[in-house]
């Protein structure tokens, strides 16, 4: 899994940063470093940038470098991801919960 | 170089290097610990400004110099390297890392590089009264003694713990060169840096100017800028072979880059001390931050909030800015007043009143629209707004070739283009900066608002705001087109990373957000002195000199305008004019235009002056810009549609000189005339085309 594929809430657990060179590194320099946990706050509008919590404080990055880090999910993704699409369904549509992301 | 313990008399100075995490509050400790004395200077070779201030207690000189605000010591940003080059050349006595107590571990990530460095350093608890609000529970002494170095507890927005780091700096001075107690990285990295430092050591060529562990470590993480510093003596070859091997022996060994490597074991080492030091006492809440957070980068809203905070900036700053803007225009026609009548009549009067004081007066006005766009600015970006701007922006901007930070930079250059180009230094990618640097121009700036504003009166009278407004809104369209072609084409390349701290919301200070202001006022007033003066003073005498003498004939029969316009026609000014009329006959310029156009390129404003000159019509004459406007609707030769090419032109056309020169200096004199020769062949085609098949449709003719 890469960060990039998680939906907004949810908590991981960094395996490693995929990419060397400049972006590596500062990544690494920003927190990514193996075993350190976070979340993912919130993606941005259109596949904007990611708003990511790690080490205490938040950051933003776009989608090209939440796909060059390799985590693990801590706890239930797919929870999240129904909670935030129902969010999202209640903005787009105009009506709320439909009954799928009940389990939390 | 410096000397290092320049003695003064009965004292000593003590040279501290201010450093830390962007967004720490090391603007605010640099002021509460120096009060007002700075001294702003550059750093050799960059643009880079560089902040001195001095506090003196007892009988010692302490000598703070304000490092930019970095992340890590790596050549990420011209920022890092400045700050790595000050710390590692001029080697100051001390280094005070202010760290954000709220956000210690990525703080100390660069607190343990500044330890590498062989220089005492001294840890600022900052912002600590806002950690103990969140339940942040430091036990200073436990981490002074993990880490090896002196914690002190500070509030730079209150002042408070100043004498404690003061103590704290005599302290650690006195104890001389640290007792290196830096990291440990574990056997398998430690036996590689180890023989590369002893190398290092032996090398009294490198010895001498560098800490060895530091260009070890350095040497490892593969850093193109310690190799290069290993290149500047021919023994470098050997190490930096040897640093390539063990690279790569740990690479296969560890299967991951050897920079993420030596960042695992810094943030391995910190997270054991602050574990072992930090106590979070409160459950964390949520927080005003993320409330507020919730709504301005919701995904659906984040946008148009950015739009309405834009919107409201721009309403706030021309309605705050008409009062003050209107006392200096009757100031200015006070002054010029008070000199006309005071001196006899002669050439001293006339370039005084119609020179110095009409020119610069007319463009000191809008100092005031200037000041207050920076002030609404600053609060944003002390807020922490502009990071949110980012988030909202980026995908749009990224379409166009632009980046998310590339928003800052350009809502600056609707103030003045001189800060505006040195902020877009916070752009990492070289490309990035370039394009933003170039596009800045197009971003109407506080100098082409009284060419928009006596145009649009003149010609557009039923809404001249709505005229002014559109030039605004061509502007931005026009810089999103130019970046997007640019990226296509001379600017090539991959997408450039997006990685940016998005800070809590935090009250802005007065002192911060005055010092945010000056810093960004002071380029454009510096110009106003030299600059605008001096163009003042050259199109006062060009269209003086040389003079006309009209015959018997034309004196009688000319009334006063028209013997001025006749004298004008034949100064130097009109000998220019019409030596360039040609060029720009096709746009529908005349010479007095012309003229004017040239004159412009001094600074924009001066073109109002310059027409004022020209047309008989000071601007600074009772009434204001009134009698320019009347005497330019009254002359056939214009209509609104050349009024809309003046103001397209005005718009396009290469800067001033004072962002010409900033240009130059933050991207070189390729760049510069690269931009000079492209906007002048925008502007010009672009004018061209709407003079033309305007004049074609006949828009002209009717109003």
């Amino acid at each position: 899994m890469v960060i990039a594929e998680a939906p907004a809430g949810a908590s991981f657990r960094v395996v490693r940063v995929m990419t060397g060179k400049e972006v590596g590194k500062r990544l690494a320099d920003m927190g990514f470093t193996e075993g350190a946990e976070g979340a993912v706050v919130r993606g941005g509008f259109l596949r904007g940038p990611f708003q990511i919590r790690i080490r205490g404080y938040d950051l933003l990055i776009r989608r090209s470098e939440a796909a060059e880090i390799e985590v693990e999910p801590i706890g239930d993704w797919s929870a999240a991801r129904d909670a935030a699409r129902n969010r999202r369904g209640h903005w787009v549509n105009g009506h709320g919960c439909d009954g799928r992301g009940g389990d939390e | 170089m410096k000397p290092i313990n320049g003695a003064t008399v009965g004292g000593r100075v003590v040279r501290v290097a201010l450093a830390g995490n962007p967004n720490a509050g090391k603007t605010s400790l640099f002021n509460a610990l120096t009060g007002a004395h700075h001294k702003v200077g550059n750093y050799p070779g960059v643009t880079v400004e560089k902040l001195e201030g001095s506090r003196f207690r007892g009988e010692t000189e302490y000598r703070f110099i304000d490092l930019p605000g970095i992340y890590s010591l790596t050549a990420y940003s011209i920022d890092e390297v400045v700050a790595r080059d000050f710390l590692l050349d001029e080697r100051p006595d001390l280094i005070v890392d202010v760290l954000d107590s709220t956000n210690l571990e990525r703080n100390l990530f660069l607190c343990l590089q500044f330890q590498e460095l062989g220089i005492p350093v001294v840890g600022a608890l900052n912002m600590s009264d806002e950690a103990e609000a969140k339940g942040v529970r430091i036990d200073d002494r436990a981490l002074s003694s993990l880490l090896g170095l002196r914690m002190v507890r500070t509030v730079g927005t209150k002042g408070s713990g100043v004498d404690g780091l003061l103590d704290a700096i005599d302290a650690a001075v006195g104890e001389g060169a640290p007792a290196l107690k830096s990291i440990h990285y574990g056997e398998e990295l430690e036996s590689h840096i180890d023989p590369l430092q002893t190398s290092l050591a032996l090398d009294a060529a490198f010895s001498s100017r560098y800490p060895s562990r530091w260009l070890a470590v350095k040497l490892i993480e593969k850093d193109e800028n310690a190799f290069s510093r290993l290149s500047e003596h021919e023994a470098g070859a050997g190490i930096a072979a040897e640093a390539r091997e063990a690279s790569a022996w740990l690479e296969r060994h560890f299967g991951k880059d050897a920079e993420i490597i030596v960042s695992e074991q810094r943030y391995a080492y910190i997270h054991g001390a602050v574990r072992e030091s930090v106590k979070l006492v409160k459950k964390p809440s949520f927080s005003v931050t993320e409330a507020v957070d919730d709504v301005i980068m919701n995904r659906f809203l984040a946008i148009p909030v950015f739009i309405l905070v834009l919107w409201g900036v721009f309403k706030l700053t021309f309605s705050l800015g008409a009062y003050p803007q209107g006392w200096l225009e009757s100031f200015f026609a006070w002054l010029g007043g008070a000199f006309a009548s005071a001196l006899p009549e002669g050439l001293v009067r006339s370039v005084l009143v119609d020179g110095i004081i009409a020119g610069v007066g007319s463009v000191f006005s809008f100092v005031p629209l200037i000041v207050i766009l920076f002030l609404l600015l600053s609060v944003l970006e002390d807020l922490g707004y502009m990071s949110r701007a980012a988030f909202a922006t980026d995908k749009a901007l990224h379409a166009f070739g632009l980046h998310g930070q590339s928003v800052f930079p350009m809502m600056l250059g609707f103030g003045c283009s001189v800060p505006a180009i040195m902020a877009a230094r916070t752009l990492k990618s070289r490309r990035d900066r370039i394009v933003t640097i170039l596009v800045i121009p197009f971003m109407s700036c506080g100098a082409k608002l009284p060419v928009y504003v006596l145009l649009a009166a003149a010609f557009f009278p039923r809404n001249p705001t709505g005229a002014v407004m559109g030039i605004y809104a061509i502007g931005v369209v026009l810089s999103l087109l130019v970046a997007l072609v640019f990226k296509r084409t001379i600017l090539r390349g991959d997408p450039t990373p997006f990685v940016m701290e998005l800070p809590p919301y935090r009250a802005p200070t007065l002192s911060g957000v005055l010092w945010h202001v000056w810093e960004k006022t002071a380029s454009y007033l510096k110009k106003m002195g030299t600059v605008i003066m001096a163009a003042s003073i050259l199109v006062w005498a060009i269209t003086t000199f040389p003079a006309y003498e009209p015959t018997a004939a034309e004196s009688a029969t000319l009334d006063g305008a028209a013997l001025a316009e006749l004298s004008m026609e034949h100064s130097a000014a009109g000998a220019i004019g019409k030596f360039i009329e040609p060029v720009f006959r096709p746009i529908g310029f005349d010479w007095k235009l012309s003229v004017a156009t040239i004159t412009g390129f001094a600074a924009k404003e001066v073109i109002v002056s310059t027409l004022g000159i020209l047309y008989s019509a000071p601007e600074s004459d009772e009434g204001g810009g009134g009698r320019l406007s009347a005497a330019l609707r009254a002359d056939p030769d214009w209509s609104p549609l050349l009024a809309f090419v003046l103001m397209l032109f005005t718009l396009t056309i290469p800067p001033c000189l004072a962002a010409m020169a900033t240009i130059k200096a933050e991207l070189g004199w390729k760049w510069l005339g690269f931009e000079f020769l492209f906007l002048l062949s925008v502007g010009w085609l672009l004018c061209f085309a709407v003079f033309q098949i305007g004049g074609a449709l006949g828009a002209g003719v009717g109003t």
